[in-house]
């Protein structure tokens, strides 16, 4: 399985990175939301996007919206990472089809923890 | 309008904690203490506008920045691109949590990252400093109030 991470900061791919790569996935990344629609439409559609709301460019919920509009994307899973922690933004992102959010600083199981509750992966987790 | 509400240094502690044991270890705890003599190697600021409006800055050694770049990316050697990225989530973090503190709605700014001490407006007031120290090294996180609100 693939996942696509979008963050503006590259410290925190790494951080998200590592943690994705130790449950068995094989990663692509973006900067901000239109560099990772840019892997979409060049047909690199992942199983999961993990994706920071404030970016450049394009933010985080500009990029579920788009992604959401596409029939042919609606298997992909979205998950929001960021420091974004307002309920109200935490609804309209839901609201707006992403499936999962999870808020900065998080440690490593709160994101196993909800990649679980999303059925992506299953069981114990290597440390 | 916004509301010249200030966070307690108790949260920012709780704040700060909270993104330095997440992801620079438990190891080495962030102990808040006595303001060291801070020769500012690299600092960073957020700033919060809508219901509540203020900046938080960020102000750490050049050897802490680079130690929490090495963490952050988990490489040994470490270049300016990368600390200044690394310091600019942690002020990220840290702002997007004191976001969530103060009244809302309002909308976190993209981070500001400098060698040395990043600019303020002079129409801003501290109204709340954590003084900590980390791995031997003092760092100094901040909460200004934008517009000149007096408390």
């Amino acid at each position: 399985m693939h996942a696509l991470i979008i963050d503006d900061s590259r410290a925190m791919r790494s951080i998200l990175r590592r943690i994705v790569t130790d449950l068995g996935f094989d990663t692509l990344e973006a900067g901000h939301g239109q560099e990772a629609l840019d892997h979409f439409e060049a047909g690199r559609v992942p199983e999961l996007c993990l994706i920071d709301w404030n970016m450049p460019v394009m933010d985080g919920y500009t990029f579920v919206t788009k992604v959401r509009e596409n029939p042919d994307w609606r298997d992909v899973t979205l998950m929001m990472v960021t420091t974004e922690s307002e309920h109200g933004q935490i609804v309209r992102a839901l609201a707006a089809g992403a499936h999962e959010y999870v808020i900065k600083p998080f440690t490593p199981d709160a994101i196993v923890d909800k990649l679980e509750l999303l059925g992506l992966v299953q069981g114990e987790v290597p440390a | 309008m916004s509301t010249a509400v200030e966070p307690a240094l108790t949260d920012l502690q709780t704040v700060v904690d909270d993104v330095w044991t997440s992801f620079l270890g438990g190891d080495e705890p962030l102990i808040p203490g006595a303001p060291g003599d801070t020769e500012v190697g690299w600092s960073a600021s957020v700033t919060v506008t809508g219901a509540w409006e203020g900046m938080i800055s960020v102000e750490l050694p050049a050897a802490m920045a680079e130690e929490v770049c090495r963490r952050m990316l988990g490489v040994e050697e470490t270049q300016d691109e990368d600390v200044a990225d690394a310091v600019g989530e942690l002020v990220n973090m840290i702002g997007g949590n004191v976001k969530s503190l103060m009244p809302g709605p309002s909308v976190l700014s993209l981070p500001v990252v400098a060698a040395g001490r990043v600019a303020r407006s002079s129409d801003t007031t501290e109204v709340c400093r954590l003084d900590a120290w980390w791995a031997g090294s003092p760092l100094v996180v901040c909460v200004h109030l934008h517009g000149g609100h007096q408390h």
